[in-house]
């Protein structure tokens, strides 16, 4: 599964999760369709699920919002393992993506 | 919809009016034009070929006429002379073998003395041949009584008693058969005027038949005759010569002893004669015995020159070899110009006409031929006498030389010889050939002016032909430009009928097609119209219904956020509020992104304690706002009750808000921290943006609160996250709290205004106010976006210790 924009792209491989680009969507709503990608991966409850954010320039705080409550909803299934990949250059990755693993412990953060 | 013109150029309004119609631009006249030319030029061409053919024929014809006409007028003429020298040649001939009878039978009688002798005894004997002498004692000479014929015996042969002297006696006798002979030859044959013998030098007595008054006629025109030797007297050197031929035959001229005499005027007759003479010899042959002659008037020659009949006035003459002309008509005479000079002969009057005297040069420089058979030249006569052709006349002369005859010139004998000449106007001879010619060169005139007549009349002809035809070849075409014409002024109902199977009536179809699809889309095109309007009207409405259900959610949704905009000021601490606070200047800014804000601030002061709050809830709107209103409720409920702990602050706070935004069922949450003052202290706490905070030393600090807490109303629980930090915040220390709508603030090239930027613009305006440094920084952001597009709420809030 693939969305693609001038801003971003958002694409599957299995049970990893690409983002690429910035994402400055306007509110909940808005974020709905990347959510749904999301959840059917989830959905086809792989045992690690990768969230590869290493080319995401930019994330608003709705998006911040998006991936933490996913986070929560991936915490309350203990056989899915999650792994999120972010990369030290991009300054909101390097603290905000360690909410998520306060939110989830079992969350393996890999920032680069 | 436009009309276009199409062509390449504009016609002027009268051209478009003529279309169809007949005039010079009209199709019509040009078709007219090519095959009219076409025409022409072939007709021209053949007419012409025609012409110059006629014309070539007529030339051609004229030169062989002229040619065939020349060679015959030429052969014709060269006949006729032949014809009449000969006939002229027979007439002397004739003459002569006459005279050659009489001096035959004379010579007889000569070559036989003894019946000589016998036969004049026996014609003087004769009662009526014999001579019978009467002496003239007054005339001194003898002659005999009229007869037959006459003799005369000259003084010088008589004696005193005027008897003949006894040799003349015998001569006489002896000659006496001229009686006998001569009055028959005289009579019969070609007209003579006179016969006559003449005895030897010694004895010249002179017989002459018809008998006439010889010696008185004599007597008369010749005074002196009587006492001079006759020979001497008339004919001096006749004699001589012939005694000449015997001593060398080799002298004699002409192969034939006749000698002819120039033309004169008879003694006795008067007439214009020549005489012939026949010698006689002696019987030995040793010397010249007299001799018998004859004489015949011109008239004879000049019957026979003057029948000579050429066209009209053609003539022929006779001339000797020194020009003189012996016979010619009075007319021809004159032609040629002639003048009589009377001779100055001692025996005989001669006459002259010589060619050489004419008054015409032409004519006396008129080369007479010898031995070059006939000649046939060209004179022009009458001109300005340098032979001009045009005011003179031109002859054809043809000249032919007779058969050679012995001469006596007056002196001596020669060889002569007569030329016959045939003088004829040239307009005369050829005038049948210029009748053929005028002829033909009217026939040829008649052919192209009927020719010429033919072509104009077949070139009317074609072109009302042309005419006729191209109104039904061009008639179509006609038709389509009416109908086209038509069809410009809205006539959409017209058709074109052309019965022709061309190109033209394939057009006329097309034609009738494209009017009939013309016309059926401008006849339904307002039903068209009409439908389409309705249907526009009908959307219209509903899209006028819509509007109106728009413009009520839109006021209904302007109301919201109204409402939220309201409630979001309302909330926001006053500056009368700030103002009274006796340690601490604060200075805030807040712009929101859209009309309501997801931003929040406050500054909670009891008194003695300063609690100031920064946030940042997901998202913007109304519910944002609400969410905002319940934070700031809640904080203020608790800093209401005195809750001095920040970490139960904020864990009371987490967990109201997110039971209500449970209930709620909102998606959002926000970061949010707080800066607690008292003493000379403040206590940071909760999980917010970078807290910056700039020393009165210039020093700055960057305080991360990522430790300190974490984003409320995600988690019931939050107390384990949080934390409080202690820092000292003496005078003119600065503590700046930001949103990210400040560091994320991007200008056009993409680049982020930044934590870095933001610390560099408090600091160097760090001695001014709260105000002044928020004013700055403000500025400094919004220098940075320029005219790029605010993406996020953007809220600073300054604090200085006074």
């Amino acid at each position: 599964m693939e969305i693609s924009t001038n801003d971003y792209r958002v694409w599957t491989e299995g049970a990893s999760i690409h983002y690429e680009g910035t994402m400055r969507l306007s509110g909940t709503e808005a974020y709905a369709p990347i959510l749904e990608i999301m959840n059917s991966v989830l959905g086809s409850k792989p045992d690690l699920i990768t969230l590869d954010l290493t080319g995401l320039e930019f994330l608003n705080s709705s998006g911040i919002n998006l991936f933490a409550k996913f986070t929560i909803e991936i915490r309350k299934q203990p056989d899915v393992g999650v792994r999120v990949l972010g990369s030290k250059s991009i300054p909101w990755q390097s603290k905000s993506l360690r909410n998520l693993q306060r939110l989830h412990p079992a969350l393996e953060l890999t920032i680069s | 919809m436009s009309v276009t013109h199409v062509g390449t150029e504009a016609p002027d309004p009268q051209d478009g009016q003529s279309v169809g119609r007949f005039s010079r631009h009209s199709f019509r006249a040009k078709f007219i034009a090519v095959v009219g030319a076409a025409v022409l030029f072939d007709l021209m061409l053949a007419g012409g070929v025609a012409i110059w053919n006629v014309q070539r024929l007529s030339n051609d014809a004229t030169e062989k006429v002229a040619t065939g006409l020349t060679s015959a007028t030429e052969e014709y003429l060269r006949t006729y002379i032949d014809t009449t020298a000969l006939r002229t040649d027979l007439l002397l001939d004739q003459v002569f073998s006459e005279v050659e009878a009489l001096g035959g039978a004379m010579q007889t009688l000569i070559d036989n003395p003894q019946t000589g002798t016998n036969v004049g005894r026996t014609v003087e004997a004769d009662p009526k041949l014999g001579d019978k002498l009467v002496y003239n004692p007054q005339a001194g000479w003898s002659q005999n009584s009229p007869g037959e014929s006459v003799v005369s015996v000259w003084g010088y042969l008589l004696d005193d008693e005027g008897n003949p002297l006894p040799e003349v006696e015998a001569q006489i006798s002896d000659s006496s058969a001229f009686n006998l002979i001569a009055p028959g030859i005289l009579k019969t044959g070609s007209p003579k005027l006179q016969m006559y013998y003449v005895g030897p030098k010694d004895k010249p007595i002179m017989r002459t038949t018809p008998y006439t008054d010889q010696a008185q006629t004599f007597d008369k025109l010749y005074p002196g005759h009587n006492e001079d030797n006759f020979w001497d007297f008339f004919f001096p050197g006749v004699y001589e010569g012939w005694q000449s031929w015997i001593k060398d035959p080799g002298n004699r001229p002409v192969d034939r002893d006749i000698v002819g005499t120039d033309p004169y005027i008879d003694a006795i007759t008067g007439a214009r004669i020549v005489s012939f003479f026949y010698p006689l010899w002696t019987a030995d042959r040793s010397d010249v015995a007299g001799m018998a002659a004859v004489d015949i008037t011109l008239d004879q020659l000049s019957n026979l020159v003057e029948n000579v009949k050429i066209a009209e006035t053609g003539f022929g003459f006779l001339t000797s070899s020194a020009g003189n002309v012996i016979a010619v008509s009075e007319a021809g005479a004159e032609t040629l110009g002639l003048v009589s000079v009377g001779g100055e002969g001692q025996g005989v009057t001669g006459i002259d006409r010589l060619l050489g005297k004419s008054r015409f040069p032409e004519v006396a420089n008129l080369e007479l031929p010898h031995n070059t058979g006939t000649v046939i030249d060209s004179i022009t006569l009458g001109g300005d006498g340098d032979f001009n052709e045009e005011t003179g006349e031109g002859y054809i002369v043809v000249l032919k030389e007779l058969s050679p005859i012995n001469l006596w010139n007056g002196e001596t004998i020669v060889s002569e010889n007569l030329t016959l000449g045939f003088m004829v106007a040239k307009d005369e001879i050829y005038a049948p050939l210029t009748a053929v010619q005028l002829e033909l060169s009217e026939a040829t005139e008649r052919i192209v002016y009927w020719q010429i007549a033919a072509l104009l009349i077949s070139l009317v002809i074609v072109t009302v032909a042309v005419y006729a035809i191209s109104g039904r070849i061009t008639k179509g075409l006609s038709q389509l430009a009416g109908a086209a014409r038509a069809l410009q002024n809205k006539d959409y109902s017209v058709r074109v009928d052309i019965p022709t199977r061309d190109e033209v009536a394939a057009a006329g179809l097309a034609f009738n097609r494209m009017a009939e699809e013309i016309s059926f889309h401008t006849e339904n095109l307002e039903n068209l119209v009409d439908e389409r309007t309705k249907k526009l009207e009908t959307a219209n409405k509903e899209i006028g219904a819509l509007n109106k259900r728009l413009k009520s959610e839109n006021v209904r949704l302007g109301a919201e956020l109204d409402v939220a905009k309201r409630i979001q000021e309302m909330v926001l601490p006053r500056r009368s509020e700030l103002e009274i606070i006796p340690q601490i200047e604060i200075a805030a800014f807040m712009e929101p992104a859209d009309e309501v804000g997801g931003d929040y601030y406050d500054v909670l002061f009891d008194g003695e304690h300063i609690k100031v709050g920064i946030g940042d809830v997901t998202g913007h709107g109304l519910e944002s706002g609400v969410l905002m209103l319940m934070v700031q409720s809640v904080a203020r409920a608790l800093q209401e009750k005195g809750d001095k702990d920040p970490i139960a602050f904020l864990d009371v706070l987490n967990r109201a808000v997110y039971k209500n935004i449970t209930r709620t069922k909102s998606d959002k949450h926000l970061t949010l921290a707080f800066v607690d003052y008292i003493d000379g202290k403040v206590t940071l706490s909760g999980q917010h943006e970078e807290v910056l905070i700039i020393r009165s030393t210039g020093e700055t600090e960057r305080i991360d609160t990522m430790d300190l807490g974490f984003p409320v109303g995600l988690e019931a629980d939050i107390s384990a996250f949080v934390a409080t930090l202690d820092l000292s915040f003496g005078p003119d220390d600065i503590l700046i709290l930001h949103t990210d709508g400040i560091t994320e603030a991007e200008n056009a090239a993409g680049n982020m205004f930044g934590l870095d930027r933001l610390s560099e613009s408090a600091h160097s305006n760090r001695h001014k106010t709260a105000k002044g440094i928020a004013e700055a920084v403000i500025d400094d952001v919004k220098m940075h976006i320029g005219e790029y597009k605010v993406f996020d709420d953007i809220t600073l809030v300054v604090l200085k210790h006074r």
